[in-house]
């Protein structure tokens, strides 16, 4: 799950200096290489947290509008490429609260595990993934941010932990309770199998 | 061994491997001999395996999102315009002027110079913007010195009145002239012209820093602006000095001395005078 955390060369660093300053002064060539260098990584969150494509480039573009107005203050003081996935985060997470459906649990009674290739398998792994993003989505805010940047951003603890400014202790203690109310919400979903059927 | 409360509280990160061996060690001997925190393990495990199993984008074409992106992003000044046809740069800078002059009135005369902080700075701007969309090719470079010389001295004085994001803004806009004079600055008409303003912009510079630093909360993000635009000067600097290798066919060419950068003064005030 953690990954290794990417270090740019120092090249590579003044150059996306240099393109945030420049996006920063209104110059939307620079911008246009940014977003080429970051738009996957946008996107790929979106799709995660929200499941479909289209909506997921519509969250994208809303991310890319948000960074574009906010790079004008954006200090270089942590790197960029952090700051847009606590923006990413904020705005996939607002855009599935708005769009959050009504999900029957009970219907969902299956667990992952024992989905395979058959359509009615792939059909209840789409809803078990739905209903936990927006199990995540309905979380309080301090939980939600940083789950998201885990669930959705794939980023390690390390990394969540400069996103958000915060002490790597803090990071374990928010993902820990977010976890613990995402199963207490999810409730059979995540009981292995041969609990559930069990239970 | 552990308490039953400790190793719950425990189990998520025990489960997403963020745990010390020994602490590791700890709760494996309690799981072993307790069936109801083995199971609740089993339980975040199923939901560590769900978040990492959504699924992720298929590959998106880049042409078609940026469009559709480029098309609501809001407008903003632009500093540079050299990519737009002359008749278009020239119909656009005639209706800035014309709002300029109707914007400013009679504090057109005031505009010149305003600073960051000032209401009239954005007439300023705009000025600024016609004087370079309307300078023939022969006197652009002098212009874009003469605006990056403004801004280093409107850093200089947001930076002494306490004022860091505009001093910021400043410096940030100095670097994109900069950039945009980059070429010009490399292959100058009169290279010695070229290297004085190089040097004259160095010095705007240390004086931005020694501002900065005469505060007793001196801002980090100006320090590292004036450091970078420093370093960007210095590129040029020694750019500049390189001449293309020549081309001799048919014996070996005879290699032209290596260019040596530039020295110069250096103004910038040392940690010990500062007493930092």
């Amino acid at each position: 799950m953690a990954q290794s955390e990417e270090v740019p060369s120092t090249e590579g660093d003044a150059e996306e200096r240099r393109l945030i300053d420049r996006s920063a002064a209104g110059d939307q060539e620079a911008f246009r290489q940014l977003v080429l260098r970051y738009h996957r990584l946008v996107i790929n969150v979106a799709f995660r947290a929200l499941g479909e494509l289209a909506m997921a480039e519509d969250v994208a573009q809303d991310v890319f509008i948000k960074v574009y107005k906010a790079l004008p203050t954006y200090r270089h003081d942590k790197p960029f490429k952090h700051w847009l996935h606590r923006v990413a985060a904020n705005t996939v997470t607002d855009a599935l609260r708005r769009r959050r459906p009504v999900i029957s649990i009970d219907g969902l009674e299956q667990s992952l595990v024992s989905a395979g290739s058959d359509p009615q398998d792939v059909a209840a792994r789409h809803d078990l993934q739905r209903a936990v993003r927006y199990a995540i989505a309905s979380l309080p805010p301090h939980y939600r941010d940083t789950i998201a940047l885990q669930a959705f951003g794939e980023l390690s603890y390390d990394e969540i932990a400069k996103a958000l400014d915060i002490p790597l202790g803090t990071v374990m203690s928010r993902l820990n309770g977010a976890k613990r109310l995402l199963r207490d919400r999810l409730g059979d979903l995540v009981r292995p199998s041969e609990e559930a059927n069990t239970a | 061994m552990l308490s039953h409360a400790t190793t719950r509280d425990w189990l998520i990160p025990y489960a997403d491997g963020m745990l010390a061996a020994d602490e590791r060690r700890r709760i494996d001997g309690h799981i072993t001999g307790c069936p109801t925190c083995a199971r609740e393990l089993r339980e975040v495990r199923e939901l560590n395996l769900l978040l990492v199993t959504l699924p992720p984008a298929p590959p998106v074409a880049f042409a078609p999102f940026w469009l559709n992106l480029q098309a609501v992003l809001p407008q903003r000044r632009v500093l540079r315009i050299p990519w737009m046809q002359s008749h278009r740069r020239l119909g656009i800078a005639f209706a800035m002027a014309a709002t300029a002059a109707l914007a400013a009135g009679g504090s057109a005369f005031a505009a010149p110079s305003a600073l960051p902080d000032n209401p009239l700075y954005p007439v300023k701007q705009l000025e600024e913007n016609v004087r370079l969309a309307l300078a023939p090719t022969n006197e652009r470079l002098a212009i874009q010195l003469e605006l990056a010389t403004e801004r280093l001295q409107e850093a200089q004085a947001m930076a002494g009145h306490h004022k860091p994001l505009l001093a910021e803004n400043s410096l940030r806009a100095f670097r994109v002239i900069v950039d945009d004079a980059a070429a010009a600055l490399k292959n100058p008409a009169n290279p010695k012209a070229a290297r004085e303003a190089l040097h004259t912009l160095h010095v705007k510079l240390d004086a931005v820093e020694r501002e900065n630093a005469s505060r007793g909360d001196d801002d980090e993000d100006i320090k590292q602006l004036v450091a970078a635009a420093n370093d960007e000067l210095d590129r040029i600097e020694q750019d500049e000095v390189a001449e293309p290798p020549a081309i001799v066919i048919g014996e070996q060419a005879t290699p032209r001395p290596t260019p040596q950068p530039t020295v110069r003064p250096t103004l910038r005030p040392t940690d010990k005078e500062h007493g930092d």
